[in-house]
C-alpha cells in the first residue's frame, strides 16, 4: 500500500504495533481513541521520474511487501538509485534483497561515520552535504543528519517540492486507522506528546544532552531548509505547518532533559 | 578454556579489530563459562566470522556456545547470528529489542531493559546505556564476574601494537586522545552533550555495579581499578566534542 505526496513522490509504510501499551493508562492522551491500536510507523519514499530512487528499505519483516511495491509502483520498470539513510536494520534490512531484484540500482550511502565495510557499503557511492542527484523534474541533495543513531547517516531533501527527509527526527505514533494518512488529514492536531512518546523512547540521548544548544541546532535546521513538506521516517508526513511541527520538537527536546526517558517501545 | 584474553576465571576476551589506517578498532566478543554451558556477549562482524568461529570452537573445546546475549541488532554485533546457530545446535539468542522481527531477529527471547534474568543458570542485568546509539541498546552486567558489557560506550581506538592490551597494560592506562576519538566518530549525539548529566549518570551506574572489569565491544576491556582514570578520562573527551562543534557547523564536519 503507497500513497503519493505529490506526483511521482510515493510514501510506502511499514508499522509496528506497540506493545508496551503506554495507551492502558488512566489518563490517555486526547488524541487517543480507546479500542485502536497504536502504530509506529517507518516509511520508505520512492521518486519515480526519468530515474527513480527509494530511499530506505523497510525491515527484514516486510522483504515481500517492499519488493511488491516497488514492482507496482515502477510498473515493472527499473530501480535506477536505492539510497540507504543510515544502516539500521528497519531502514536498510531490504538492501540486498533489493539490488538482487534490480541488479544494475546504484547504491547511495552516507560519506559519514567509518567502517563502510562492516555494513557493506564501502561499494556504493558514498554522499555527503551538498551532493545532488537529477532524477528529472525532481532533485534530491544529501545533507548531514543533526539528530541521528548510526554515525553513517544521511538526511536528503527533494528540491521542487522543498520536501526534507528527517529519517529518525519527527517521528511520533500514530492510530492505527490513520496509517498513509497526512498530519492534516488526522482528527487533531499532532501534538507535544506524541512527538514526545517516540523520542522520549527512541531518541534516549536527549536526556543527556545541553538542550538549549540542541534547541540552537533545530532552529538552524528549520533556518537552513525552511522546508515545504517534512517526510519522517518514523511519522507521517507533514505538508501544512512544517516549520511549526519542526519547532514543536524544542519543547519536547527541553522534557526529555528535565524529566529523562520515558521508556522503550514494547 | 584455553588461550584467550582472561579478565575473570569465567570470562575471556575475544577482541577482533578492524583497522581504520593507523588506528583500529575493536569489534571483538565475550566468552562466559558458565559451568559447563557457554555464553557469548555479541556475535561480532561477519567480517571476522571465520576467526571467531574458529577461536570459540577451540576456547569451548568444541562444544560452541549455548547462548548469545547481544548488546543491539547493529550489524558489528549480530551479522554471525546466524551462522553460529547453524554452527552449534540450540544456541538461544537474547536480545533486547522490542520489535524483534523488525531487527531481524525473529526468534530472540526478550530481555528488558532495566530487569535481570537468569541465562544457563547465571544472572544478568540489562542496563539502561547513557553512551549508545541505538535505542534498544542494553548494557549487560554478568553479577558472578561482576563484569559489565558495553556498546558503544567505554571504547577506544589503539594502535596496532596495542590490540590485545588490558587497561593495566598500556603505559598510563588508555590515553585520552583513543578514548576522544572513538566517542567523536561513533557517538556523534556527544555535540550536544551536557558533560556534567553524563559524568553524574555514570559515576552512579559504576558505583552501584562496581565492576571488577568494563567489557566494550570497541575497546581495551578497563580493569576495575582503572575504571575511574578512564572515566575521568571519557568526561574530558565529552567536553571537547561539544566544545568543538558549533551550531551551523553541520555540513561542515
Amino acid at each position: 500500500m503507497s500513497r503519493q505526496i505529490v506526483p511521482g513522490i510515493h510514501w510506502l509504510q511499514e508499522c509496528a504495533t506497540d506493545l508496551s501499551h503506554y495507551m492502558d493508562d488512566d489518563d490517555p492522551p486526547d488524541w487517543y481513541e480507546p479500542g485502536e491500536e497504536v502504530h509506529i510507523p517507518q516509511s520508505v519514499y520512492l521518486i519515480e521520474d526519468e530515474r527513480s530512487l527509494l530511499f530506505d528499505t523497510f525491515s527484514p519483516a516486510s522483504t515481500e511487501r517492499v519488493l511488491d511495491s516497488i514492482d507496482d509502483i515502477l510498473d515493472g520498470g527499473v530501480l535506477d538509485y536505492l539510497v540507504v539513510s543510515h544502516p539500521d536494520v528497519p531502514h536498510a534490512g531490504n538492501t540486498m534483497a533489493i539490488m538482487d531484484e534490480y541488479p544494475d540500482v546504484t547504491l547511495v550511502a552516507p560519506a559519514y561515520g567509518q567502517a563502510h565495510e562492516l555494513y557493506h557499503l564501502e561499494t556504493g557511492t558514498l554522499v555527503e552535504e551538498g551532493d545532488t542527484i537529477e532524477l528529472g523534474e525532481y532533485t534530491v541533495e544529501f545533507h548531514e543528519a543533526p539528530f541521528l543513531d548510526s554515525a553513517i547517516h544521511l538526511w536528503m531533501s527533494e528540491q521542487t517540492t522543498e520536501t526534507l527527509f528527517t529519517v529518525d527526527w519527527q517521528g511520533f505514533p500514530h492510530l492505527g486507522s490513520k496509517c498513509l494518512h497526512f498530519v492534516d488529514e488526522f482528527d487533531h492536531e499532532l501534538t507535544r506528546e506524541q512527538l514526545l512518546q517516540f523520542h522520549g523512547r527512541v531518541m534516549f540521548w536527549l536526556q543527556y544532552v545541553d538542550a538549549e544548544k540542541l534547541n540552537r541546532e533545530i532552529d538552524f535546521v528549520i533556518e537552513k531548509h525552511d522546508p515545504e513538506i517534512v517526510a519522517p521516517s518514523h511519522g507521517n508526513v507533514i505538508r501544512e505547518g512544517a516549520t511549526e511541527h519542526l519547532s514543536m520538537m524544542k519543547d519536547v527536546v527541553r522534557r526529555i532533559r528535565t524529566d529523562g526517558r520515558i521508556g522503550t517501545f514494547g | 578454556m584455553t588461550s584467550e584474553t582472561t579478565l575473570t576465571s569465567d570470562v575471556q576476551w575475544i577482541n577482533e579489530c578492524y583497522d581504520l589506517g593507523e588506528k583500529h578498532e575493536h569489534v571483538s566478543v565475550y566468552l562466559i563459562d558458565a559451568g559447563g554451558d557457554y555464553i557469548l556477549i555479541d556475535s561480532g562482524s561477519f567480517h571476522h566470522r571465520a576467526a571467531i568461529t574458529r577461536r570459540l570452537e577451540t576456547a569451548t573445546d568444541g562444544e560452541g556456545i549455548d547462548a548469545l546475549v547481544l548488546s543491539h541488532s547493529d550489524y558489528p554485533h549480530s551479522a554471525n547470528i546466524s551462522s553460529f546457530k547453524s554452527q552449534w545446535d540450540d544456541v538461544e539468542l537474547i536480545a533486547s529489542s522490542g520489535a524483534p522481527s523488525l531487527q531481524g531477529l525473529p526468534e530472540a527471547t526478550k530481555c528488558d531493559i532495566g530487569e535481570s534474568m537468569t541465562i544457563c543458570g547465571r544472572t544478568f542485568s540489562f542496563i539502561d546505556p547513557p553512551l549508545a546509539d541505538r535505542s534498544h541498546t542494553t548494557w549487560i552486567y554478568d553479577h558472578e564476574s561482576a563484569v559489565l558489557f558495553t556498546a558503544d560506550g567505554f571504547g577506544n581506538h589503539h594502535s596496532p601494537s596495542e590490540c590485545g592490551l588490558l587497561s593495566t597494560e598500556f603505559e598510563g592506562s588508555i590515553e585520552t586522545e583513543d578514548i576522544y576519538t572513538f566517542h567523536n566518530e561513533t557517538l556523534v549525539w556527544l555535540r550536544y552533550v551536557d558533560p556534567d548529566r553524563l559524568r553524574a549518570v555514570l559515576e552512579s551506574m559504576v558505583a552501584e555495579y562496581d565492576p571488577s572489569y568494563i567489557a566494550p565491544i570497541h575497546g581495551n576491556p578497563i580493569a576495575g581499578e582503572e575504571i575511574d582514570t578512564y572515566l575521568s578520562r571519557l568526561i574530558e573527551s565529552a567536553e571537547r566534542i561539544t566544545a568543538e562543534y558549533d551550531i551551523g557547523d553541520l555540513g561542515t564536519t
